[in-house]
């Protein structure tokens, strides 16, 4: 709840504060001390979690918006902070906080839930050489953010994480918070539309 | 052995996390199977291609710099936070620290000078935000972005960042040195935030281009400890914001807008 209302709008945190103690010294204090550790820790991580951010919400303004409030987030859970990778950490409040800001500001995504099975894969296997594997290679960088960004979202950060910010499939498991195994079939089925998407635009010159 | 079970696999293969005895098993069958082979070679070249186009996204500096603002928001709002929670052995330490706090919490919240003050100058709060940006700014430590006592290197670091460029000028003659700057955000818009300092204290000169909103020629208010004399001028608007004395920051004010050729 407190969480919500940092996250939200500060003016309802902070009415109410102002009359009778002053816990200034300590307050100013604590609040310096807390910055500084914590962006010493997280800080470097910034453009990682940016990135994430920017892909999964495929707009600058709300990429901005969902890292502020995942650092926010993570600025106030901070000291409760154990583990061995703040990259994962705040990559992992940062996947949550956009899953919260999907809910909130394009809830049709959501609607219909996503259903790996049921959702069939291309056929790109198929007739793949080294014409196909030429093309691949040298696709545009504007097509390839096109089939990026056309993946559905679960595949999307799976692949960001992986291709782009060069985590583990443990670490994206930890973020995504499914099994490993998941990871590695989500990859799979992401690359293969990846491929897909590529070959298709890429071979015919046709705009997506 | 079926080649659907290692396309499953080939992923995995290529990232480098499949353990020894699965690899060793997916080379014997990438040996005997020209397909396999084919869709690793379509897998890595896709992840090459990737791997070379730089996909990532960075933040601009003006959208870190507004996040830190939003970061030492945040942390001075939990410190108030907890320091309510054990409230009791607190209020006994220095005014103006109290002062501090009590604007960063109010500055927010209330909208409006309190009674008693000159004037409530912007509809829309902007003495607010200014006060709460000078708070902020000194949360960190550092209020500057760039620390430069030379006006010839602060005003080119404003360059490529706004729309405009402030005039900088240094007022170390008059007891105010110029300490740098460094970029803000107020009244829904990217600001030049320039630092002065006079003896101690820290004073934060804000401006941008307005030259619609009738202003009187330096107006001063006092906001909870801080004052702020703002005027406008030459297209500029100026909100100069310290715990200087009330005189004496608009004196700053005013030796300011002459320099500035405008007082």
């Amino acid at each position: 709840m407190a969480a919500r209302a940092i996250a939200g709008s500060g003016r309802d945190t902070m009415t109410g504060g102002t009359s009778g103690h002053f816990p200034m010294r300590n307050a100013t204090h604590d609040a310096g001390g807390r910055l500084r550790r914590f962006e010493e820790a997280v800080l470097p991580h910034l453009d990682a979690a940016y990135d994430l951010a920017r892909w999964l919400t495929r707009s600058d303004r709300d990429a901005e918006d969902v890292l502020q409030t995942a650092c926010l987030r993570a600025l106030q859970f901070f000291d409760g902070f154990r583990g061995a990778s703040p990259r994962a950490w705040l990559l992992t409040i940062v996947r949550n906080s956009f899953y919260t800001w999907l809910q909130r500001n394009r809830a049709a995504e959501l609607a219909t839930p996503f259903d790996e099975e049921l959702h069939s894969d291309p056929p790109a296997d198929r007739d793949l050489g080294d014409p196909e594997a030429a093309l691949l290679r040298h696709a545009d960088r504007h097509l390839l953010r096109q089939a990026l960004e056309a993946l559905p979202v679960v595949y999307r950060e799976a692949i960001v994480l992986r291709e782009l910010e060069g985590m583990s499939y443990k670490e994206i498991a930890e973020i995504a918070g499914v099994p490993i195994g998941t990871v590695m079939s989500r990859l799979a089925r992401a690359r293969r539309r990846l491929q897909s998407f590529l070959l298709t635009y890429g071979s015919k010159g046709i705009k997506p | 052995m079926t080649c659907e079970t290692e396309r499953q696999r080939l992923t995995a293969y290529l990232d480098g996390e499949l353990e020894l005895t699965g690899a060793l098993e997916l080379e014997r069958h990438l040996d005997e199977c020209p397909a396999c082979a084919a869709a690793l070679a379509a897998q890595r070249a896709l992840s090459d291609a990737i791997g070379d186009a730089d996909l990532r996204y960075h933040p601009t500096p003006l959208q870190r710099e507004r996040l830190r603002r939003a970061l030492r928001r945040g942390a001075v709002e939990l410190a108030a936070e907890s320091g309510n929670a054990g409230s009791g052995l607190l209020g006994r330490r220095l005014r103006s620290l109290a002062a501090l706090l009590a604007v960063a919490v109010g500055a927010w919240s209330l909208g409006r000078f309190g009674p008693g003050s000159p004037s409530r100058p912007e509809p829309g709060g902007v003495g607010d935000e200014v006060v709460a940006s000078h708070v902020r700014s000194l949360l960190g430590g550092h209020p500057e972005d760039v620390i430069s006592t030379d006006r010839h290197t602060v005003k080119p670091w404003f360059e490529g960042k706004l729309d405009y460029a402030p005039e900088v000028v240094d007022l170390a003659a008059d007891g105010f040195p110029l300490a740098g700057g460094r970029l803000d955000y107020v009244d829904g818009r990217p600001v030049a935030a320039l630092v002065y300092r006079s003896d101690r204290h820290v004073i934060n000169l804000f401006t941008w281009p307005e030259s619609d909103r009738a202003a009187p020629r330096l107006a001063a208010s006092a906001h909870r400890g801080f004052h702020v004399v703002r005027w406008t001028a030459g297209g500029m608007t100026y909100w100069a914001v310290s715990d200087l004395a009330a005189g004496k920051l608009e004196g700053f004010a005013r030796r300011l807008a002459v320099r500035l050729g405008t007082g």
